[in-house]
């Protein structure tokens, strides 16, 4: 089956609270007498997007930060549910955003590739192999022995991104995750970047780096304030979004 | 919902893997390591068996202390799954953020690491009750046809408590403190300590009706001690308590399952 993203008329609505802590006065006489000290917010991060991705497109997201291109990477992760319009994705889904983000820190590095790769639909089988591989690629030796919260934020990059394009996706989905580690690591890290799009059969990426997306993609989406606003080649979205930028655009709600 | 389970079934090497994981770092460094599970229970009911035996009427240390083990492992599993499980979400908050996994696999985490304490635990009540107090019916056939039904019912029960207090402190954040608050004086009102006979002297007769984790004692507690397989009556209960828990846990993870991570 020819793996697809195809979302019609998505929106994406959730409520949150400008202050986690909600007092019990708050709960006990909230919109009663008066009203609430911290009342919930509502967030419409996605507004009727509508898009369809074929086998061997690669769409390339941009836009202003909050313009919504995350949450739209997220919905089509499946993490978050569309609150109106469909989603449909065919194909195994493998999602490189929030590197940093999952770690087990006092479990050690080689602990880290299992419930890492397992977190990525992977079994003891099929990582048997992989699990050396990764080490091998991340280059930190010795270091995989030792519990995570030793590792300092580069250390921390290099494994992360090690086990997160060792994966075999059919459909890949990439939130500008192209900087990881000094900068040795991050030549080995686009050029796994590189055979990673060429194996996948669909990608989406989410990137700022206007120069590089006409080789990297074969269509742009451009993202405002949680619509899509333009969709179309390389080309043609690209050059009007960097005349809106030069006119300074506007900030979105959701990032 | 079967689309779940099988999902669940799928990616059942992380939830296993990170159960593990959870038992080594929590004995890391330890001298005793997961001996503590073992040695936590024998040293409170030391302390019972020479404050309380006489006094509760639980009699002869020898018979009291499998008692209270028994007690214990029963209320121990109980607690920790709301007191444990009310962080599950939140502690999972990273997984939840970034994979499209059901719920219940983070539920199941924190209910695998629960259930190996309280597997410990039992096993040392069963043999104090072999070594302490030997009679001819504690066979090893004999504890594991008494005991392991009701345990696997206790277990189901536990990962209900957890996955509905996992919920519920998503959306309200005391509810961890509550559970704690509440549980304190739980242990008070259970027979735990004391036997539940002595229950109605003080004219407390429906607390052993309405409190589960009693009826989870009946099934596991009682056969062990007296040697007598569990009534249908109390099975029934346990087993209809197990199954009410556990519907309202499947029905609030499929109310919240999707809208969850927007609260988080």
């Amino acid at each position: 089956m020819p793996a697809e993203i195809d979302l019609q008329d998505v929106h994406l609505r959730f409520r949150v609270r400008s202050a986690m802590r909600v007092s019990l006065k708050e709960y006990l006489v909230r919109g009663l007498f008066r009203p609430s000290a911290n009342p919930p917010v509502e967030i419409h991060a996605l507004r009727g997007v509508t898009l369809r991705v074929e086998e061997g497109e690669r769409l390339g997201v941009i836009g202003h930060n909050g313009a919504g291109k995350s949450t739209l990477l997220k919905v089509i992760a499946g993490v978050y549910p569309p609150t109106a319009g469909t989603r449909r994705v065919t194909g195994r889904v493998c999602s490189l955003f929030d590197l940093m983000v999952g770690f087990e820190m006092e479990a050690s590095g080689w602990d880290n590739i299992r419930f890492r790769s397992y977190l990525q639909g992977e079994t003891p089988r099929t990582i048997r192999n992989k699990v050396q591989q990764i080490a091998e690629f991340s280059e930190l030796g010795r270091f995989l022995d030792v519990p995570l919260k030793y590792y300092s934020a580069g250390m921390l990059v290099r494994l992360a991104f090690s086990i997160a394009s060792a994966a075999e996706p059919e459909v890949l989905l990439i939130d500008e995750a192209l900087a990881a580690g000094d900068a040795a690591f991050r030549v080995k890290a686009r050029e796994r970047i590189t055979e990673l799009k060429q194996a996948a059969r669909l990608m989406v990426l989410v990137s700022h780096d206007l120069n590089a997306l006409p080789e990297l993609c074969t269509s742009v989406a451009w993202m405002e304030r949680g619509a899509i606003r333009m969709l179309g080649p390389c080309g043609e979205v690209i050059p009007a979004y960097r005349a809106s930028t030069g006119r300074g655009g506007p900030v979105g709600a959701a990032a | 919902m079967p689309a779940r389970l099988v999902t669940v079934w799928r990616f059942r090497h992380f939830w296993l893997s990170l159960a593990g994981m959870d038992l080594r770092v929590r004995y890391r460094r330890s001298v005793l390591g997961i001996g503590w599970s073992v040695l936590h229970p024998v040293v409170m009911t030391a302390v019972f068996c020479v404050a309380f035996a006489s006094w509760l009427g639980t009699g002869d240390w020898r018979t009291a202390a499998p008692f209270y083990l028994t007690g214990l492992a029963v209320w121990d599993v109980i607690k920790q799954s709301a007191v444990q499980g009310s962080l599950t979400f939140l502690r999972n908050e990273p997984y939840i953020r970034q994979s499209p996994l059901p719920l219940a696999v983070y539920t199941l985490r924190t209910s695998l690491g629960t259930a190996t304490h309280f597997g410990i635990a039992l096993g040392v009540a069963v043999i104090a009750a072999g070594v302490l107090h030997p009679s001819d019916h504690l066979t090893p056939l004999y504890a594991a046809w008494a005991v392991v039904p009701a345990a696997g019912l206790l277990a189901v029960f536990c990962w209900s408590a957890t996955a509905l207090v996992a919920v519920a402190n998503v959306y309200f954040h005391d509810t961890q403190h509550l559970a704690e608050v509440g549980f304190g004086i739980g242990f008070f009102l259970t027979p735990i300590i004391y036997s539940k006979e002595r229950l109605p002297e003080r004219g407390l007769a429906w607390v052993a009706d309405a409190n589960p984790v009693v009826a989870f004692l009946d099934v596991i507690r009682d056969p062990i001690l007296s040697g007598e397989p569990p009534s249908t009556v109390a099975f029934a209960r346990a087993a209809g308590l197990t199954v009410v828990a556990a519907a309202a846990a499947l029905a609030a993870l499929a109310r919240f399952e999707r809208r969850l991570v927007f609260h988080l």
